[in-house]
């Protein structure tokens, strides 16, 4: 910025009082700085109920969001698990003899996309179906062994689309019958994990804008209040930015401690649920438990409602500066 | 140090209250403005202190037009004029040597040098002994004694006063307004918007005279009813 147009007068006598070389000017703005973190804090805890309730409200408008990305990232966990272990079946035409299922196995797992492939014989096929259904008698029966040899193929990329691909791709191998591939279910899983995601995006802007107007309208109220202040600094020589400091660190410190109020409630929320969905996983005989925010977190929580907080402090005097401009 | 070019000011572009004002004060004058209430004394000092703009003509303040002044530098030049309102505009949350130092916090002078800035504004206007006190304790006559050590305390070349001795007593006023001519004294340029003919009279200044708007006469009274 180009320096302000001075008055010679001031510059002749005030040799001493224009003292603003860049050390000095720094530490006036940090001083500047740590006494509107104080002050700010102070005038918050002047009014202690007020400002709880507004910590309140803005920790409850951030739980929702909050307490729902939690609960997907645990899910989209166990999904991943489930991803993971998709597998594809290979079996083998029946003319195919015990050697050639063994050169087959071995061209598969040659093949780029794939992991693993595990051969399971005719004969080690019947003893797992027989162990499966405890058809023993049954199956004792048969004379022969109606079972084809399969192949258990891990594919390297568990993408549906790419499992997919490579269904097709293993279909067209000689010997091979019939691949089987079982996705439908995993991909609604994936759609649905899609859906919960952007779910919780929505909600998490919407619910950010709600806290980001609770702040701006406590902070609107408090400009509001200290007008004749703001009026008076303005009248001499005060910056917008002077101006707005102690407001935006009163919305910091709302938002800080929404952030705070958000997460003891997830906390407590989480010990709180934590038992009936253990169980009801178990019903499943599944393993889940949600997710505890941990210090990255917590971390991203508390630093985003302080964000939100201050950036709700300067929508609030934004205003007020913009309807004050000289005309 | 002021320079009125052919000056002009409406509202909502009907009401005028300035019509081509045009006038010269050099600096370390001290002048005196007046006309009834309305007459735009309020509205002139307001374009002097960048509150408003000139609907036409061009306002110089030091040689500078303060109309091209970019609205991040306006504080920057408010800080070169001491304001003394007629209701004193003091903040009523804070004691009167918070009040007094406010211009300095807000130039960020480190606290010990604004301090001693302070004092010596307040020792100035005769109110050392009060620092402590909230305005409210205050009569009139010093609270706008404060306004003033507040509008002095960072020694701005400029110093405009606008009825600064609106409430107060005879005996006040003239204590007021020779705390003014001791600022002049030492080279500040002083301008005060006053409807207190009779005590202008007293003190021979230059006084410029509006009317609904205009500048009607500009002199220099040279032989008041002085004592």
């Amino acid at each position: 910025m180009s320096p302000p147009p001075t008055p010679q007068g001031a510059r002749r006598r005030g040799a001493r009082s224009q003292r603003t070389g860049l050390d000095s000017r720094a530490r006036a703005w940090l001083r500047h700085h740590r006494a509107m973190l104080g002050d700010s804090a102070r005038r918050l805890l002047r009014q202690p109920v007020a400002s709880l309730l507004t910590m309140l409200a803005i920790g409850i408008a951030l739980i929702l969001p909050t307490g729902l990305w939690l609960a997907l990232s645990g899910a989209s966990g166990v999904g991943q698990r489930l991803q993971e272990s998709a597998t594809l079946t290979v079996y083998l035409a029946p003319a195919v003899s015990e050697r050639q299922a063994m050169t087959i196995a071995d061209t598969l797992r040659q093949h780029p996309e794939v992991a693993g492939a595990r051969l399971i014989t005719a004969a080690e096929g019947m003893a797992e179906f027989q162990q499966a259904l405890g058809l023993d008698d049954a199956l004792a029966e048969l004379d022969d062994n109606p079972l084809p040899a399969s192949v258990v193929i891990t594919p390297t990329d568990t993408a549906p689309a790419a499992v997919r691909d490579l269904g097709e791709q293993l279909d067209a191998v000689d010997g091979v019958d019939e691949v089987r591939v079982d996705l439908a279910w995993l991909e609604r899983l994936r759609r649905l994990a899609e859906l919960g995601r952007r779910l919780t995006l929505a909600l998490g802007v919407l619910f950010g804008l709600g806290a980001l107007l609770v702040v701006g309208n406590t902070i609107r109220l408090s400009v509001e209040s200290r007008r004749r202040e703001i009026e008076v600094v303005t009248l001499i020589g005060a910056t917008h930015a002077f101006v707005r400091r102690p407001f935006l660190y009163s919305g910091a410190w709302y938002g800080l401690g929404g952030g705070v109020v958000a997460w003891l409630l997830l906390a407590v929320g989480g010990q709180w649920l934590a038992g009936p969905i253990r169980a009801l996983a178990a019903s499943y005989g599944a393993q889940f438990s949600l997710p505890h925010l941990g210090v990255g977190g917590s971390a991203v929580l508390l630093v985003s409602s302080t964000l939100l907080g201050w950036l709700g402090g300067w929508v609030a005097v934004h205003r007020h500066l913009a309807e004050t401009r000289p005309r | 140090m002021i320079a009125f070019e052919h000056v002009g000011k409406r509202y909502g572009g009907r009401f005028e209250a300035l019509a081509d004002i045009d006038f010269r004060v050099e600096r370390g004058e001290m002048l005196f403005l007046t006309g009834h209430s309305g007459a735009g004394k309020s509205s002139l000092l307001r374009l002097i202190m960048r509150l408003e703009r000139p609907s036409r003509g061009r306002l110089l303040i030091a040689g500078y037009d303060i109309d091209r002044l970019h609205i991040s530098q306006v504080p920057y030049y408010r800080r070169q004029i001491g304001v003394v309102f007629q209701d004193h505009q003091l903040l009523f949350d804070r004691d009167v040597f918070a009040n007094v130092a406010l211009p300095l916090e807000i130039q960020g002078f480190e606290p010990r040098e604004a301090a001693r800035r302070v004092r010596a504004a307040l020792d100035k206007v005769g109110l050392l002994h009060r620092e402590r006190a909230l305005p409210v304790e205050l009569s009139s006559g010093e609270q706008q004694r404060v306004g003033i050590a507040r509008a002095v305390v960072n020694k701005p070349p400029l110093l405009l006063a606008d009825e600064p001795t609106g409430n107060l007593d005879p005996q006040l006023s003239a204590d007021i307004m020779r705390l003014f001519e001791e600022f002049n004294r030492i080279g500040t340029t002083v301008m005060i918007a006053s409807h207190d003919l009779a005590l202008i009279a007293r003190l021979r200044h230059r006084v410029l005279r509006l009317r609904e708007g205009r500048l009607v006469s500009d002199e220099q009274v040279s032989d008041g009813g002085a004592p």
